[in-house]
């Protein structure tokens, strides 16, 4: 199991690198053509929304699997451990729920209705473009089960103590 | 109860329930969202819903400015930016009463100016400025709670990404927004050099560092002029037309990558490590932004705004006390809430009352986000004081009493913010971003 | 199941369905006074059985998500740009080509023509959406900071927001212009600062957003006329008894008309006020501009099914 985290962690990562990288070169040309070469372009805006889309929906997963996602923990730091770990297994159930109801099942029924949907600007239909929501979601289902079984086990804190303050 | 009444219960204390156990708020408020929506629609379209809310809470181009603005940041912080800017700050401060620790907050002002985050701002200046400070005979739980109560200025001062989150949320100008800010997060700053001016003064040993000769300043201020200039290129590039709000965050991130490759300070090979940090930090908030969605059409659906509105007039039909309570149900929200899930929360819900007594959205914004700055330094969930008492080596409860005063003034300055419109709307109506 | 949305047991006696309908405009717009007019007299003629809840300003979701919550009856109807419904059958692209319509009046009685339209409304039901009927949108014209507009030579090395499709930046090369797509919320500022030397859009948008005051030169070009359509999930308009959906639909029909009215005096008011505003107007060589975008389009037109509405398009201006 921890081969094939590692594994994931490194393809989304590198994933996330990619559309980022490209984001930011999709829109400097943006800019470019529309300021200095005067032809504005038609498809760049469009495509910047998407990638900025999946970096974002990868990257929750990413975050997921790093349970670096924002939380208030002051209340649970003050619990006997035990209690801490009954806690976190509600709380990674909680995340389990919510991801497989909402990225996986919603997304795959959002993918489904708009599979032939084309979108102008772009040679691609709107419902492939969803598929970050399911995929984003598996993986996510696949980082919150390895962290219950780690927890369950003693393999890792109920808190995640490391926890990076995240703020704009 | 009616349907509408009881996705209101869920949702209010699904939320509290799921953050006092320390769930991640993403999946607090999505849970909860989604359960009101199961109660308003059904599970079938609930899910579905839910689904297409995610992603169209991001589906956003303006949006694009976080991850870019947050790239930024992280250039700036690795690329030797930070310790020029704190350079021009110390000869913009010149010998004032307790000039090092004054050097700290208009460092803090600066960088806030060309990044979009107070916690960059407090991690990257807090560590140069500490150690410097502790040489100078600073008590070190003060000079820490300057570094903190100073870098929240940097949300305030434009580019700001709380700012953008609150034009998505508010439909309102980002480039008013942005404009809006300068005056309230340089009161903000300046609340912050007069406390320290007062803690100086009689404190003859932090009188000064020496006076900078003239050779020296303008030397030092050449250093930094081209970090400065950035301030130049993003504002100045969207006040005169060269892009838009969100294309001068990628510019932003293009100009302060070629600045670190002339300063020699990054080498290529760092690059994937830092697209990955910007992209930690947008990947957590562009989820939240996603699943408020969740809950915004939930709101809507059931009308709530409307029944919360009804029932704060029920209250008081007052303005004046009215925005009183807002205020103080966000400074309360603030000490347990970081400023981006609560904007994204309780905007939909308080603007359409601050609106119904002619309160321009633009002044809202600001009296939001300056209120929320006021929690990112409080505890329980202070990140910027996290931050700020981590890169010191400090306890908590030790500098804590040290930004007690801080508090104070600020408060004080939040209340002009929120009774004096024209702090807030004079730029932007002068610019011409807002009609009068 | 009501799967339309909430039941309610209001003042009328009998439990009333009520179809939640998706708007991006503001409750002003006049597609959004018809359809709240056309609720209450539903309501009133089916006994309190139906009625209709307008949720304005994209509270439901941006147009595109809509159609979605549409095909799943999640909500049950929804209002949509023409250029969507192109996304799901390119054949709607017959009314949004440039000067396809002579006349908002001509508009009106052909895209409501069931002789011209019938096959084309029910060619998505299959995908969940069925097009019940098509509001006027008001006609498009260019506007620009600098000068009238008289000829296509007069727009060489201007920057026009266009809507963010290929077609309308070709459409606006065509003109003379330099078509660029760009989001709605960026435009004032971008118009402003010089980003943009100007956009096309209807005299309300117009005077709503304030583009008058930034880009005070309106031109009638008139290029555009393109329809609103009200759609609805089939299953919940077929679930409707027969009665009531002649009802529903008798109704839609004085929903249109007066919708078609309003939106006339609403220009005429958007008018005097951007005039108020320093708004100068002022007409165009049409012909000059028809013949510029005619390559468009004869490109467009690519299947009998689109030349053969096209031709009866042509044939109702006669
Ligand atoms: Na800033
Ligand atoms: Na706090």
């Amino acid at each position: 199991m921890n081969a094939f985290k590692n594994a994931l962690d490194r393809i989304l990562t590198w994933v996330c690198v990619a559309l980022f990288a490209v984001l930011v070169v999709d829109v400097s040309y943006q800019v470019f053509v529309r300021q200095v070469l005067n032809q504005p372009s038609g498809w760049s805006e469009v495509l910047a929304t998407y990638l900025f889309i999946w970096l974002g929906l990868f990257g929750s997963a990413l975050m997921f699997g790093e349970r670096g996602h924002i939380a208030v923990d002051f209340a649970v730091r003050k619990l006997p451990e035990k209690v801490q770990i009954v806690v976190a297994v509600i709380v990674q159930l909680a995340i389990l729920t919510f991801i497989s109801l909402v990225l996986v099942w919603g997304g795959f029924r959002v993918v489904g209705l708009s599979w032939d949907q084309n979108l102008p600007g772009l040679p691609v239909n709107v419902g492939p473009l969803y598929l970050a929501l399911p995929i984003s979601g598996i993986v996510t289902v696949f980082y919150t089960l390895y962290h219950l079984v780690r927890i369950v086990t003693g393999a890792e804190r109920a808190v995640n103590l490391d926890a990076e303050p995240e703020l704009l | 109860m009616d349907s509408a009444a009881i996705a209101g219960l869920i949702l209010v204390v699904g939320i509290a329930v799921f953050l006092l156990m320390g769930a991640p708020i993403s999946v607090g408020v999505g849970l909860s969202a989604m359960a009101a929506l199961f109660v308003i629609l059904g599970v079938q379209n609930g899910v579905l819903t839910s689904a297409q809310r995610v992603y169209g809470g991001i589906n956003s181009f303006p949006l694009l400015a976080i991850p870019f603005f947050v790239l930024a940041g992280v250039i700036m912080n690795n690329g030797g930016i930070a310790v020029r800017l704190i350079g021009a700050a110390k000869v913009m401060v010149g010998k004032m009463p307790g000039s090092l620790a004054q050097t700290n907050v208009a460092a803090n002002a600066l960088f806030g100016a060309v990044s979009g985050s107070a916690v960059a701002a407090a991690a990257a200046i807090g560590s140069t400025m500490g150690p410097l400070q502790a040489k100078e005979k600073y008590d070190k739980n003060f000079a820490a709670a300057v570094n903190i109560a100073s870098a929240p200025s940097g949300m305030l001062i434009p580019p700001s990404n709380l700012m953008i989150v609150y034009s998505l949320v508010s439909g309102s100008s980002i480039a008013a927004m942005f404009v809006a800010g300068y005056i309230p997060g340089l009161l903000w700053a300046g609340a912050c050099m007069v406390v320290v001016y007062l803690y100086a003064r009689k404190r003859p040993e932090l009188k000064s560092t020496g006076r900078i000769g003239f050779g020296a300043g303008a030397k030092i201020m050449l250093e930094a002029a081209p970090a400065l200039l950035l301030i130049v290129v993003v504002i100045g590039g969207i006040l005169a037309g060269i892009f838009t709000p969100t294309e001068g965050s990628c510019i932003a991130v293009v100009y302060s990558l070629a600045l670190s490759f002339i300063y020699r300070s990054i080498k290529v090979r760092q690059l994937p490590g830092m697209l990955m940090d910007a992209t930690r930090t947008t990947a957590v908030v562009m989820f939240l932004i996603g699943v408020s969605s969740i809950m915004g059409f939930v709101l809507s659906f059931a009308k709530i705004p409307a029944l919360v509105s009804s029932a704060m007039f029920g209250l008081s039909s007052n303005p004046v006390i009215l925005l009183l309570m807002i205020s103080a149900v966000l400074l309360v929200v603030g000490c347990f809430m970081d400023p981006t899930p609560a904007v994204l929360i309780f905007t939909p819900i308080f603007l359409p009352i601050a609106m119904s007594f002619g309160i321009n959205p633009v002044h809202f914004g600001i009296i939001m986000v300056f209120n929320l700055c006021i929690g990112t330094i409080t505890p329980p969930v202070g990140p910027v004081l996290f931050i700020g008492v981590k890169v010191a080596g400090l306890r908590i409860e030790d500098v804590f009493r040290r930004l007690m005063p801080f508090f104070g003034v600020l408060v004080v300055v939040f209340l002009f913010v929120l009774f004096v419109p024209s702090l807030s709307m004079w730029l932007p109506t002068t610019l011409g971003l807002v009609k009068p | 199941a009501t799967p339309s949305g909430s039941s309610t047991t209001a003042a009328a006696p009998v439990a009333t369905t009520v179809f939640k309908v998706a708007f991006n405009q503001p409750e002003t717009h006049p597609e959004y006074i018809a359809l709240k007019a056309m609720g209450e007299r539903l309501k009133q003629r089916t006994n309190g059985a139906y009625s209709i809840d307008v949720f304005p300003n994209e509270t439901l979701g941006a147009q595109a998500d809509t159609i979605q919550s549409v095909q799943s009856g999640t909500i049950a109807m929804s209002v949509i740009g023409g250029s969507l419904l192109e996304s799901l059958n390119p054949d709607f692209v017959v009314f949004d080509l440039p000067y396809v319509f002579t006349s908002q009046a001509q508009q009106r009685a052909v895209t409501n023509d069931p002789a011209v339209v019938s096959g084309l409304y029910s060619s998505l039901d299959s995908k969940g959406v069925h097009v019940l009927g098509a509001f006027y949108g008001g006609v498009r014209n260019v506007y620009n900071k600098t000068k009238p507009i008289n000829t296509p030579a007069d727009l060489a090395g201007m920057k026009i927001r266009v809507m963010q499709s290929d077609t309308n930046i070709e459409m606006m090369k065509l003109m003379g212009g330099t078509g660029t797509p760009m989001g709605q919320g960026d435009v004032y500022t971008a118009i402003q600062s010089g980003v943009l030397d100007g956009g096309e859009n209807n005299e309300l948008i117009y005077s709503t957003l304030k583009h008058d005051e930034i880009a005070p030169y309106y031109s009638y070009t008139r290029h555009l006329m393109v329809p609103d359509y009200l759609i609805i999930n089939p299953e919940i308009f077929n679930g409707m008894p027969a009665a009531d959906q002649k009802i529903f639909q008798e109704e839609l029909v004085k929903a249109i008309d007066q919708e078609n009215t309003e939106f006339g005096a609403q220009v005429d008011a958007a008018i005097t006020a951007a005039k108020a505003a320093g708004a100068k107007f002022n007409e165009v060589d049409t012909a000059a501009f028809q013949k510029a975008v005619a390559p468009l389009t004869e490109s467009k037109l690519t299947d009998d099914v689109t030349r053969k509405i096209y031709a009866q398009v042509q044939a109702a201006a006669k």
